[in-house]
Protein backbone atom coordinates (compact mmCIF):
# COMPACT_ATOMS: atom_id res chain seq x y z
CA UNK A 1 0.00 0.00 0.00
CA UNK A 2 1.14 3.27 -1.03
CA UNK A 3 1.60 5.64 2.36
CA UNK A 4 -0.02 9.08 2.11
CA UNK A 5 2.26 10.64 4.27
CA UNK A 6 0.42 14.28 4.47
CA UNK A 7 -2.09 11.69 6.34
CA UNK A 8 -0.13 10.51 8.46
CA UNK A 9 -0.76 11.96 11.88
CA UNK A 10 2.08 12.26 14.19
CA UNK A 11 5.04 12.25 11.06
CA UNK A 12 7.30 15.16 10.05
CA UNK A 13 9.20 14.79 7.40
CA UNK A 14 12.19 17.10 6.04
CA UNK A 15 13.87 17.31 2.79
CA UNK A 16 17.41 17.12 4.15
CA UNK A 17 15.88 13.40 4.77
CA UNK A 18 15.04 13.12 8.65
CA UNK A 19 11.63 12.42 10.10
CA UNK A 20 9.84 13.58 13.40
CA UNK A 21 8.14 11.03 15.14
CA UNK A 22 4.95 11.34 17.92
CA UNK A 23 1.88 10.15 19.03
CA UNK A 24 0.88 6.64 17.86
CA UNK A 25 4.61 6.27 15.88
CA UNK A 26 6.35 7.23 18.32
CA UNK A 27 5.00 4.22 20.53
CA UNK A 28 5.21 1.92 17.58
CA UNK A 29 9.05 2.88 17.54
CA UNK A 30 9.45 1.97 20.76
CA UNK A 31 7.57 -1.04 20.95
CA UNK A 32 10.32 -2.22 18.03
CA UNK A 33 12.95 -1.42 19.81
CA UNK A 34 11.65 -3.48 22.93
CA UNK A 35 10.84 -5.89 20.93
CA UNK A 36 14.41 -6.12 19.61
CA UNK A 37 16.10 -5.79 23.30
CA UNK A 38 14.04 -8.59 24.07
CA UNK A 39 15.52 -10.67 21.53
CA UNK A 40 19.02 -9.26 22.28
CA UNK A 41 18.54 -10.73 26.19
CA UNK A 42 17.72 -13.94 24.85
CA UNK A 43 21.40 -14.31 24.23
CA UNK A 44 22.41 -12.35 27.40
CA UNK A 45 23.13 -8.99 25.38
CA UNK A 46 24.72 -6.54 27.09
CA UNK A 47 23.26 -3.25 26.24
CA UNK A 48 25.37 0.22 25.58
CA UNK A 49 24.81 3.53 24.57
CA UNK A 50 27.56 5.09 22.41
CA UNK A 51 28.03 9.45 22.15
CA UNK A 52 27.46 10.15 18.07
CA UNK A 53 30.78 10.79 17.30
CA UNK A 54 33.36 8.19 15.69
CA UNK A 55 36.94 8.81 15.46
CA UNK A 56 38.24 9.10 12.18
CA UNK A 57 41.11 7.16 12.69
CA UNK A 58 39.38 4.41 14.33
CA UNK A 59 37.04 4.28 11.33
CA UNK A 60 40.28 4.74 8.87
CA UNK A 61 41.40 1.41 10.18
CA UNK A 62 38.42 -0.52 8.12
CA UNK A 63 39.24 1.40 5.04
CA UNK A 64 36.20 3.17 5.60
CA UNK A 65 37.00 6.45 3.78
CA UNK A 66 37.80 4.68 0.68
CA UNK A 67 35.01 2.33 0.59
CA UNK A 68 31.83 4.72 1.74
CA UNK A 69 33.10 8.00 0.95
CA UNK A 70 29.48 8.84 -0.42
CA UNK A 71 28.02 7.96 3.09
CA UNK A 72 30.38 9.93 5.24
CA UNK A 73 29.37 13.37 7.37
CA UNK A 74 31.73 14.56 9.14
CA UNK A 75 31.35 17.04 12.23
CA UNK A 76 33.36 20.28 11.59
CA UNK A 77 33.54 23.50 13.68
CA UNK A 78 35.03 26.55 13.08
CA UNK A 79 38.99 26.94 13.89
CA UNK A 80 38.69 28.38 17.58
CA UNK A 81 40.90 31.77 17.23
CA UNK A 82 39.22 35.08 18.53
CA UNK A 83 39.93 36.52 14.77
CA UNK A 84 38.36 33.33 12.47
CA UNK A 85 35.61 33.42 14.56
CA UNK A 86 34.36 37.27 14.49
CA UNK A 87 35.59 36.74 10.48
CA UNK A 88 32.70 34.27 10.58
CA UNK A 89 30.11 36.12 12.95
CA UNK A 90 30.69 39.57 11.65
CA UNK A 91 30.42 38.56 7.96
CA UNK A 92 27.07 36.72 6.16
CA UNK A 93 26.93 33.22 8.37
CA UNK A 94 24.11 31.93 5.99
CA UNK A 95 23.91 32.92 2.41
CA UNK A 96 20.51 32.96 0.39
CA UNK A 97 20.81 29.45 -0.59
CA UNK A 98 20.69 28.00 3.37
CA UNK A 99 24.38 27.32 3.06
CA UNK A 100 26.56 28.76 5.66
CA UNK A 101 29.40 30.79 4.56
CA UNK A 102 32.48 28.59 6.91
CA UNK A 103 35.50 30.35 7.43
CA UNK A 104 38.50 28.73 8.61
CA UNK A 105 37.46 25.25 10.35
CA UNK A 106 39.02 23.23 13.08
CA UNK A 107 40.51 20.15 11.96
CA UNK A 108 38.01 17.48 10.85
CA UNK A 109 39.18 14.43 12.88
CA UNK A 110 35.14 12.93 13.89
CA UNK A 111 32.63 11.14 11.76
CA UNK A 112 28.48 11.01 12.94
CA UNK A 113 28.03 7.23 13.49
CA UNK A 114 27.35 5.28 10.37
CA UNK A 115 26.89 2.14 11.89
CA UNK A 116 25.81 1.09 15.26
CA UNK A 117 28.21 -1.90 15.81
CA UNK A 118 31.57 -0.25 14.87
CA UNK A 119 31.56 1.70 18.25
CA UNK A 120 31.56 -1.89 19.94
CA UNK A 121 35.08 -3.11 17.82
CA UNK A 122 36.63 0.65 19.09
CA UNK A 123 35.49 -0.63 22.31
CA UNK A 124 36.93 -3.84 22.49
CA UNK A 125 40.65 -2.88 20.96
CA UNK A 126 43.18 -5.11 21.54
CA UNK A 127 40.79 -7.35 24.20
CA UNK A 128 40.91 -11.21 24.41
CA UNK A 129 37.62 -12.60 25.17
CA UNK A 130 37.42 -15.39 27.38
CA UNK A 131 33.98 -16.64 25.95
CA UNK A 132 31.93 -15.53 23.33
CA UNK A 133 30.90 -11.76 23.72
CA UNK A 134 27.28 -11.06 22.77
CA UNK A 135 26.30 -6.75 22.93
CA UNK A 136 23.47 -4.52 21.82
CA UNK A 137 22.99 -1.09 21.21
CA UNK A 138 20.57 1.40 18.97
CA UNK A 139 22.18 4.74 17.55
CA UNK A 140 21.31 7.64 15.17
CA UNK A 141 22.98 6.46 12.28
CA UNK A 142 24.22 9.22 9.49
CA UNK A 143 24.35 8.13 6.00
CA UNK A 144 24.45 10.57 3.23
CA UNK A 145 22.32 9.37 0.28
CA UNK A 146 21.92 10.75 -3.41
CA UNK A 147 18.47 11.07 -2.36
CA UNK A 148 15.88 10.85 0.66
CA UNK A 149 12.36 9.15 1.41
CA UNK A 150 10.22 9.22 4.06
CA UNK A 151 10.88 6.43 6.62
CA UNK A 152 12.97 4.51 3.47
CA UNK A 153 15.80 6.49 3.04
CA UNK A 154 17.33 8.90 5.71
CA UNK A 155 20.21 10.82 6.08
CA UNK A 156 19.68 10.37 9.61
CA UNK A 157 17.82 6.86 10.79
CA UNK A 158 17.88 4.63 14.16
CA UNK A 159 19.98 1.14 14.27
CA UNK A 160 19.38 -1.68 16.87
CA UNK A 161 21.78 -4.01 16.39
CA UNK A 162 22.52 -7.08 18.26
CA UNK A 163 26.30 -8.30 18.09
CA UNK A 164 28.26 -11.46 18.72
CA UNK A 165 31.96 -11.39 18.87
CA UNK A 166 33.29 -14.97 19.38
CA UNK A 167 35.09 -17.93 17.18
CA UNK A 168 33.91 -18.22 14.04
CA UNK A 169 31.62 -21.27 15.21
CA UNK A 170 30.33 -19.41 17.80
CA UNK A 171 29.42 -16.09 15.10
CA UNK A 172 27.73 -18.41 13.31
CA UNK A 173 25.46 -20.37 15.55
CA UNK A 174 24.30 -16.72 16.85
CA UNK A 175 23.27 -15.44 13.47
CA UNK A 176 21.87 -18.76 12.23
CA UNK A 177 19.61 -18.81 15.95
CA UNK A 178 18.58 -15.07 15.04
CA UNK A 179 17.54 -15.47 11.28
CA UNK A 180 15.31 -18.56 12.70
CA UNK A 181 14.08 -16.44 15.17
CA UNK A 182 13.54 -13.30 13.37
CA UNK A 183 12.19 -15.77 10.44
CA UNK A 184 9.83 -17.00 12.35
CA UNK A 185 8.17 -13.69 13.91
CA UNK A 186 7.60 -12.43 10.27
CA UNK A 187 5.18 -15.79 10.16
CA UNK A 188 3.89 -15.18 12.56
CA UNK A 189 2.44 -11.44 11.88
CA UNK A 190 2.01 -12.33 8.31
CA UNK A 191 4.47 -9.52 7.23
CA UNK A 192 5.85 -10.56 3.48
CA UNK A 193 9.57 -10.28 4.58
CA UNK A 194 12.42 -12.76 2.43
CA UNK A 195 15.71 -13.52 3.19
CA UNK A 196 18.25 -12.27 -0.05
CA UNK A 197 22.36 -12.17 -0.31
CA UNK A 198 23.33 -8.78 -0.88
CA UNK A 199 26.50 -6.94 -0.63
CA UNK A 200 27.37 -3.63 1.44
CA UNK A 201 26.93 -0.21 -0.80
CA UNK A 202 30.37 0.18 -1.62
CA UNK A 203 31.61 3.40 -3.72
CA UNK A 204 32.74 2.48 -7.15
CA UNK A 205 32.05 -1.16 -6.51
CA UNK A 206 33.21 -2.83 -9.57
CA UNK A 207 36.64 -1.02 -9.08
CA UNK A 208 36.86 -2.67 -5.27
CA UNK A 209 37.81 -6.02 -4.35
CA UNK A 210 35.60 -5.81 -1.58
CA UNK A 211 32.74 -5.61 -3.21
CA UNK A 212 33.91 -9.01 -5.72
CA UNK A 213 34.27 -10.86 -2.40
CA UNK A 214 31.39 -10.23 -1.13
CA UNK A 215 29.72 -11.21 -4.42
CA UNK A 216 31.62 -14.25 -4.23
CA UNK A 217 31.53 -15.60 -0.80
CA UNK A 218 28.33 -13.46 0.62
CA UNK A 219 28.17 -12.09 3.95
CA UNK A 220 25.21 -10.31 4.46
CA UNK A 221 21.70 -11.28 3.95
CA UNK A 222 18.50 -8.75 3.57
CA UNK A 223 15.33 -8.65 5.23
CA UNK A 224 13.43 -7.77 2.54
CA UNK A 225 9.80 -6.67 2.93
CA UNK A 226 7.78 -6.92 -0.12
CA UNK A 227 10.28 -7.72 -2.96
CA UNK A 228 11.43 -4.14 -2.61
CA UNK A 229 12.95 -2.56 0.84
CA UNK A 230 15.82 -4.38 3.12
CA UNK A 231 14.56 -3.78 6.96
CA UNK A 232 17.31 -5.24 8.33
CA UNK A 233 20.55 -7.53 7.92
CA UNK A 234 22.36 -10.17 9.02
CA UNK A 235 26.18 -10.00 8.70
CA UNK A 236 28.90 -11.89 8.95
CA UNK A 237 31.99 -9.99 9.54
CA UNK A 238 34.23 -12.76 9.53
CA UNK A 239 37.21 -11.79 11.40
CA UNK A 240 38.02 -8.27 10.04
CA UNK A 241 37.40 -6.12 12.93
CA UNK A 242 38.65 -8.52 15.03
CA UNK A 243 41.80 -8.04 12.82
CA UNK A 244 41.68 -4.14 12.65
CA UNK A 245 41.04 -4.05 16.48
CA UNK A 246 43.62 -6.75 17.44
CA UNK A 247 40.47 -8.43 19.37
CA UNK A 248 41.65 -11.91 20.41
CA UNK A 249 39.69 -15.38 20.75
CA UNK A 250 40.71 -18.27 21.69
CA UNK A 251 44.15 -17.20 20.30
CA UNK A 252 42.97 -16.09 17.58
CA UNK A 253 41.51 -12.81 15.76
CA UNK A 254 38.01 -12.83 16.99
CA UNK A 255 35.48 -13.43 14.75
CA UNK A 256 31.54 -10.97 14.51
CA UNK A 257 28.68 -10.79 13.25
CA UNK A 258 25.94 -8.73 13.88
CA UNK A 259 21.99 -8.30 13.46
CA UNK A 260 20.64 -4.89 12.39
CA UNK A 261 17.44 -3.34 12.56
CA UNK A 262 16.51 -0.14 10.63
CA UNK A 263 13.68 1.16 12.71
CA UNK A 264 12.17 3.89 10.44
CA UNK A 265 11.86 0.77 8.07
CA UNK A 266 9.92 -1.32 10.21
CA UNK A 267 7.88 1.42 10.76
CA UNK A 268 7.48 1.78 7.04
CA UNK A 269 6.65 -1.86 6.64
CA UNK A 270 3.99 -1.84 8.92
CA UNK A 271 2.21 1.27 7.86
CA UNK A 272 2.66 0.03 4.02
CA UNK A 273 1.00 -3.53 4.89
CA UNK A 274 -1.20 -3.11 7.98
CA UNK A 275 -2.43 0.61 7.37
CA UNK A 276 -2.09 3.82 8.96
CA UNK A 277 -4.31 2.89 12.08
CA UNK A 278 -2.44 1.69 15.01
CA UNK A 279 -5.20 -0.65 15.31
CA UNK A 280 -5.06 -2.79 12.77
CA UNK A 281 -0.94 -3.16 13.55
CA UNK A 282 0.36 -6.55 15.38
CA UNK A 283 0.78 -6.47 19.14
CA UNK A 284 4.25 -6.60 19.16
CA UNK A 285 3.89 -6.44 23.59
CA UNK A 286 3.12 -10.06 23.11
CA UNK A 287 5.36 -11.70 21.17
CA UNK B 1 47.89 -32.21 -18.74
CA UNK B 2 48.74 -32.13 -14.65
CA UNK B 3 47.22 -34.71 -12.10
CA UNK B 4 44.84 -33.75 -9.53
CA UNK B 5 47.27 -33.98 -7.00
CA UNK B 6 49.45 -31.78 -8.56
CA UNK B 7 46.93 -28.92 -9.70
CA UNK B 8 46.10 -28.89 -6.01
CA UNK B 9 49.27 -28.82 -4.65
CA UNK B 10 49.89 -25.60 -6.69
CA UNK B 11 46.85 -24.31 -5.56
CA UNK B 12 48.12 -24.55 -1.58
CA UNK B 13 51.72 -23.44 -2.52
CA UNK B 14 49.92 -20.50 -3.86
CA UNK B 15 47.58 -19.22 -0.93
CA UNK B 16 50.17 -20.70 1.41
CA UNK B 17 52.64 -17.97 -0.81
CA UNK B 18 50.14 -15.18 -1.27
CA UNK B 19 48.91 -15.45 2.65
CA UNK B 20 52.91 -15.22 3.78
CA UNK B 21 51.92 -16.17 7.26
CA UNK B 22 50.30 -19.62 7.35
CA UNK B 23 52.03 -22.78 7.24
CA UNK B 24 51.48 -25.74 4.00
CA UNK B 25 49.75 -28.07 7.03
CA UNK B 26 47.28 -25.51 7.76
CA UNK B 27 46.26 -25.62 4.32
CA UNK B 28 43.74 -28.09 4.14
CA UNK B 29 41.53 -28.94 0.98
CA UNK B 30 38.36 -27.90 3.03
CA UNK B 31 40.25 -25.35 5.33
CA UNK B 32 37.34 -21.96 4.03
CA UNK B 33 40.14 -19.46 2.63
CA UNK B 34 38.03 -16.68 2.45
CA UNK B 35 35.97 -16.87 5.40
CA UNK B 36 38.49 -17.15 7.56
CA UNK B 37 40.54 -14.49 5.09
CA UNK B 38 43.51 -16.65 4.53
CA UNK B 39 43.11 -14.57 0.95
CA UNK B 40 42.27 -10.94 1.54
CA UNK B 41 40.30 -9.16 -0.52
CA UNK B 42 42.78 -8.01 -2.47
CA UNK B 43 43.96 -10.99 -3.49
CA UNK B 44 41.00 -12.25 -5.21
CA UNK B 45 41.96 -10.66 -8.54
CA UNK B 46 45.40 -12.23 -7.97
CA UNK B 47 43.78 -15.57 -7.37
CA UNK B 48 41.58 -15.03 -10.60
CA UNK B 49 44.74 -14.71 -12.48
CA UNK B 50 46.77 -17.70 -11.25
CA UNK B 51 43.39 -19.63 -11.77
CA UNK B 52 43.19 -18.46 -15.43
CA UNK B 53 47.15 -19.22 -15.90
CA UNK B 54 46.83 -22.88 -13.95
CA UNK B 55 43.56 -24.26 -16.10
CA UNK B 56 44.63 -21.98 -19.23
CA UNK B 57 40.99 -20.76 -19.52
CA UNK B 58 39.80 -17.08 -19.11
CA UNK B 59 37.52 -16.11 -15.97
CA UNK B 60 34.28 -14.24 -16.44
CA UNK B 61 34.49 -12.31 -13.45
CA UNK B 62 30.92 -11.44 -13.71
CA UNK B 63 29.51 -15.07 -14.06
CA UNK B 64 31.48 -16.20 -11.17
CA UNK B 65 28.46 -17.72 -8.69
CA UNK B 66 28.87 -17.53 -4.85
CA UNK B 67 31.11 -20.11 -3.64
CA UNK B 68 33.75 -20.88 -5.72
CA UNK B 69 36.34 -19.68 -4.13
CA UNK B 70 35.33 -21.21 -0.80
CA UNK B 71 38.06 -24.24 -0.22
CA UNK B 72 40.69 -25.85 -2.27
CA UNK B 73 38.11 -28.98 -2.96
CA UNK B 74 35.66 -26.13 -4.33
CA UNK B 75 38.18 -24.29 -6.86
CA UNK B 76 39.15 -27.58 -7.69
CA UNK B 77 35.49 -28.82 -9.25
CA UNK B 78 34.60 -25.21 -10.41
CA UNK B 79 37.45 -24.74 -12.42
CA UNK B 80 39.74 -27.71 -12.80
CA UNK B 81 37.35 -30.91 -12.72
CA UNK B 82 35.73 -31.00 -16.03
CA UNK B 83 39.53 -30.27 -17.70
CA UNK B 84 40.63 -33.67 -16.10
CA UNK B 85 37.78 -35.80 -17.01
Amino acid sequence: MVIDFNKLSGFGWSDNGQSTLSGSLLALFHRLDRLFLKWARECQADQYRFPPFISARELSKLDYFRSFPHLVTFATTLDSSEENLKEFAESEPLNIAGEVQLTRQSPVKEVLTPAACYHFYIRFERESLASARYVTTRANCYRREAYYSPLERQWSFSMREIVCLGTAEEVKDFLARYQTRVDQFFKSIELPVEWKNATDPFFNPSRNPKYLLQKLDPVKTEMIFEDRLAIGSINFHRNYFGEAFEISREGREAFSGCVAFGIERWIYAFLSHYGLSETDWPDLDYE
Amino acid sequence: MRTEEEIRRSLRDWIVKSNGKIRPEEVGDQTPIIEQRIISSLQVMDLIFFLEQLSGAPIEVDDLKPGVFRDIDTIYQNFFHEYQA
